[in-house]
């Protein structure tokens, strides 16, 4: 056998587990390397079999849920993490994905000083030396575009709300809305990577990845984290979305969102085919896992684990998939308040009701992406029907979470990757205009476990240009979420490429305490 | 030498005791200098202090090593010679600054009283170690501990606020401790419950009874309207103009800006209430102020902490392991208790299941038993369940008789009946039960029951 160069005790094979390097190291060379250990040691599977078959199937299982301190029976790989870090006031989460960038200023940030400056400059004190994107780099000029829309008070609170928001209008004292979200990206694939991830590069875990990793299961027949994508209208400008958003990145990839389709079968191939029954199928995946220990055993990649649990999963959501989705049972009461797009699977109404349904059976976290609000130009046009679309589902989860007693431990948040500029993108007339991103500040909400209702925080300029007071930067926002669920951001990581990785990132990040109840 | 040392003695208490009428303590700052020494007085005042409690400890401990009481005589002297100095610095931190009132006074004539019964205690000492006036050491030494308590008492409400020590204390200990609860401006305008509040705990300290910088006092509505030396600080209806809000808004930096010193500044949130209370009236009993809800400002109690279960640990795994019901931490730390969950084996958890748990019932603060197949019959075993806090019994068949066991869970707060077959006659019992915040009763007979509906804010 060649030596290596650092060994030194050339009577023994070199093994990457006995050099001095760090744990992390030794971690990724196994999750790496495969085809070398599956060739090299595929000769010595029959023998490990025939071993493991002597220990017994009890030993096996011993091995691979291990109980932790607290007694509490772990997934495989987790391990102890002791989390949460201090008792949450929310044990899940339903984020609400609202895909493009929603136009804050027709929205939810009421500027009424705009009128009287229509078709006017934006003045250069106020845009600054703000990066502008290839779609309005080229524009001559600027000219400020006032919603369409009039703004009422509503509430306790006095909050402003559009007009296109008649839903949303009803629940502004139950809601914290930030209007001084901001980010640092300003297009759409590293915005959104941003705000899910904590990371403009793909690669990193998300947010429901860490959740689910940091906080488990809490009901072992459904996902941890499930994703659900609303069908499209082809009127919109539909930003494409894909699973890096729901990886689990560097983490096992049993953290990943599990997306359910939204027509058709929720799941694909997840029923049984013809003359297979339970039995059989059960029979076959307990071969393949005893299988796939013993891989494990000798590979020691993790992502074997991952595969195990994932198989087990499939085999559990065969029963609990179909009773999630089967919503002939609920009442008259759940239509009357979602509204009849609720029956179109797809729908955001529909993903909406779901969201509540897994709210109910332990889904730790569900992430609704709605496409489409990447209004650049035609906001008149357009923007209506994604409001009517969002606007009253929206309302229902929310009320329908609060009259089932599920909005004391549940954290909804609302919120897309950007803003949206007070400026007109391409021509600007009465009837109609576009807007272009905008980073700098957006408006986002949250309701429920953990953050103090009616409360609007942050405030922008009146171009909601810039933020001038309390700004909240995607990493805090991150980090507060986390919070609310009991997580102290710092203290959540992952040791991968050296870095303690976490999801607000190396870069310090708070939690905003002036959001927390 | 006796006679000599009693001569300085009797000089040194008189030029202490003259010193507050010679510099008077008006209110008037005397230059910065005197402050820079000044402030380190808090730095120095902890040695005396130490060396204070040292002796009677060393004169006790010393009837049974002499070699003990020897050193008393020694640590005495140090002390007064480190109080002496610490006094001379906190005169000038006073006298500096300009403080003035009551708590400054009364720490002041402490502090005086105390560097004399110390002087005493060196000169009578001698007297006491020789067996003779078997009294008076230990009565001036007790003067001296009594005096040191009484203005370092006084020194920490100037410097943490007269309400500091007794403001978590519990209600009824409060209610014993004179003067304790009559910070408390009383009713339920917005200026008792939210501007009074504030100003006594960021502004007082400096700005009260104890002292009244500038001449500016804010403990009391009448006295923050009629402002200091300055002028008005409060232009009701004028928040722009009103220096209350403009000292506590300009940059942490500023020179004039509150709370000075570094002490902690008033959050947003207090700022925006006493804009918008300005900018409404000012007024004293209004209770409401347009564009400023507040939600539920009664605080919730802290929840009580279970006791340590790791005892349990394994019997709670096989626990687990036979009935496939888990017993979830609810945190890291654990006096916050368990979580029970069943979703994972909801319809075969029944009553009989939830009674196996009854040996672990004080360390459970939450049962999730939505959709199980647990009755009423379980009302036996929850009651059991002293430390619960949130009840989940959504989508079970209880029809609610016997809801009334619940009365003896002082914890618990949150109870959901939604879509069970309570009826609005048993949940009547729930009206018994004040401390539950939040129940609901959605998709049951009892729904819209106003009267016992109650629900998140």
């Amino acid at each position: 056998m060649k030596q290596h160069p650092l060994c030194t005790d050339c009577e023994r094979e070199v093994d990457v587990n006995g050099l001095p390097i760090p744990a992390g190291l030794k971690r990724e060379w196994s999750a790496v390397e495969t085809r070398r250990q599956f060739l090299g040691r595929s000769g010595k599977v029959l023998g490990w079999a025939a071993l493991a078959s002597l220990f017994g199937e009890a030993a096996l299982r011993g091995r691979a849920t291990g109980a932790d301190a607290n007694g509490v029976v772990t997934s495989p790989g987790r391990g102890n993490l002791g989390l949460p870090h201090f008792a949450p006031k929310a044990k899940r989460a339903i984020y609400l994905f609202m895909s493009g960038g929603p136009p804050q200023v027709d929205l939810l940030d009421y500027k009424p000083g705009l009128a009287a400056q229509y078709d006017k400059d934006m003045p250069d004190s106020v845009r600054g030396t703000q990066q502008l994107t290839g779609m309005t780099s080229g524009q001559a000029r600027f000219p400020i575009a006032p919603s369409h829309w009039g703004f009422k008070q509503y509430g306790q609170t006095g909050t402003w709300v559009s007009d296109l928001l008649p839903y949303t209008a009803k629940m502004v004292d139950d809601l914290t809305i930030v209007k001084s979200t901001n980010t640092d990206a300003i297009n759409h694939e590293p915005a959104i990577m941003f705000m899910n991830t904590g990371n403009m590069n793909p690669g990193k875990p998300c947010l429901g990845a860490w959740l689910a990793y940091g906080l488990g299961s809490m009901n072992d027949n459904l996902p941890t984290f499930i994703v659900l994508q609303t069908k499209t209208n082809p009127k919109e400008n539909n930003q494409p979305v894909s699973s890096r958003l729901w990886s689990s990145g560097f983490l096992s990839s049993e953290y990943a969102g599990v997306g359910l389709r939204s027509g058709g079968d929720p799941v694909l191939y997840l029923a049984d085919p013809d003359g297979v029954d339970r039995e059989v199928r059960r029979k076959m995946l307990d071969a393949v896992e005893e299988i796939n220990r013993q891989t494990q055993a000798d590979v020691g990649d993790p992502e074997t684990n991952a595969r195990i649990a994932q198989y087990e999963m499939a085999f559990r959501m065969q029963a609990s998939v179909p009773e999630l989705t089967d919503l002939s049972k609920e009442p008259q009461s759940t239509w009357d308040l979602y509204g009849p797009d609720a029956k179109q699977p797809g729908s955001f109404a529909y993903n909406c009701l779901l969201a509540r349904r897994m709210a109910e059976r332990g889904v730790r976290f569900t992430q609704i992406y709605k496409r489409g609000w990447d209004v650049h130009g035609d906001v008149v046009g357009v923007l209506p029907t994604l409001c009517a679309e969002t606007d009253r589902a929206s309302y229902a989860l929310v009320t329908d979470l609060k009259r089932r007693g599920l909005l004391d431990d549940t954290l909804v948040v609302w919120a897309g990757e950007f803003g949206r500029t007070v400026y007109s993108q391409g021509g600007l007339s009465k009837e109609n205009y576009g807007r272009d991103h905008h980073p700098r500040c957006f408006t986002t909400w949250m309701v429920g476990g953990g953050v103090r209702p009616g409360l609007t925080y942050g405030e922008t300029d009146d171009y909601s240009y810039n933020v001038v007071k309390d700004p909240v930067h995607v990493r805090n926002f991150n980090a507060t979420i986390l919070a609310c669920l009991g997580i102290d951001h710092n203290r959540l990581t992952f040791d991968y490429q050296g870095l303690d990785q976490r999801l607000t990132g190396p870069q310090p990040a708070t939690v905003i305490q002036g959001l927390l109840a | 030498m006796k006679r000599s040392a009693w001569a300085w003695v009797v000089a040194a208490s008189v030029a202490l005791a003259a010193l507050p009428f010679v510099l008077r303590l008006d209110g008037r700052a005397h230059g910065d200098s005197l402050q820079f020494l000044g402030r380190f007085h808090p730095t120095l005042l902890h040695l005396p202090i130490g060396l204070i409690v040292l002796v009677p400890v060393l004169e006790i401990a010393g009837a049974k090593r002499a070699a003990l009481r020897e050193a008393a005589d020694f640590v005495l002297r140090v002390a007064l010679v480190l109080a002496l100095p610490t006094f001379a610095l906190g005169y000038m931190l006073a006298y500096g600054a300009g403080d003035a009132g009551g708590t400054v006074t009364r720490h002041v004539w402490g502090a005086v009283v105390l560097c004399i019964g110390l002087m005493l205690c060196i000169v009578v000492r001698p007297a006491w170690v020789a067996g003779e006036k078997k009294m008076v050491y230990p009565a001036s030494l007790s003067v001296s501990l009594l005096a040191l308590l009484w203005t370092g008492h006084q020194g920490g409400s100037i410097t943490h606020g007269s309400g500091y020590l007794t403001q978590y204390a519990p209600r009824p200990l409060r209610m014993l401790i004179p003067g304790a609860s009559a910070e408390d401006a009383g009713g339920n305008s917005f200026y008792a419950l939210h501007i009074h509040p504030t100003l006594d705990a960021k502004c007082v300290s400096c700005h009260g009874s104890g002292s009244a910088k500038a001449g500016l006092r804010l403990d009391t509505y009448d006295d923050l309207m009629k402002g200091g030396k300055d002028g008005t600080v409060v232009v009701a209806g004028k928040p722009e103009a009103s220096m209350l809000l403009a000292r506590v808004t300009l940059q942490p930096g500023d020179p004039h800006f509150m709370p000075a010193e570094g002490r902690t500044p008033l959050t947003s949130e207090e700022i925006g209430w006493i804009r918008a209370w300005i900018g409404a009236g000012a007024s004293a009993t209004a209770t409401s102020v347009p564009g400023v809800k507040i939600a539920n400002v009664e605080a919730e109690p802290p929840p009580q902490p279970v006791g340590d279960y790791s005892a349990l640990v394994p019997e709670i795994a096989q626990m687990q392991h036979g009935l496939g019901a888990k017993l979830v931490p609810v945190s890291a730390k654990a006096s916050d208790g368990m979580i029970l969950r069943t979703v994972d084996v909801s319809s075969s958890f029944g009553d009989a299941q939830l009674a196996e748990f009854k040996k672990f019932a004080p360390y459970i603060v939450e049962a999730e038993l939505g959709r199980t197949a647990v009755t009423d019959a379980s009302f036996d075993t929850l009651k059991t369940f002293t430390h619960l806090r949130a009840l989940h019994l959504e989508g079970t068949a209880v029809t609610g008789s016997g809801l009334s066991k619940l009365s003896s869970l002082t914890q618990l707060r949150y109870l959901n009946l939604s879509g069970t077959k309570v009826t609005a006659q048993s949940v009547e019992a729930l009206k018994k039960m004040p401390q539950l915040r939040h129940v609901y009763l959605f998709n049951t007979a009892a729904e819209g029951d106003g009267t016992t509906a109650r629900s998140t804010p």
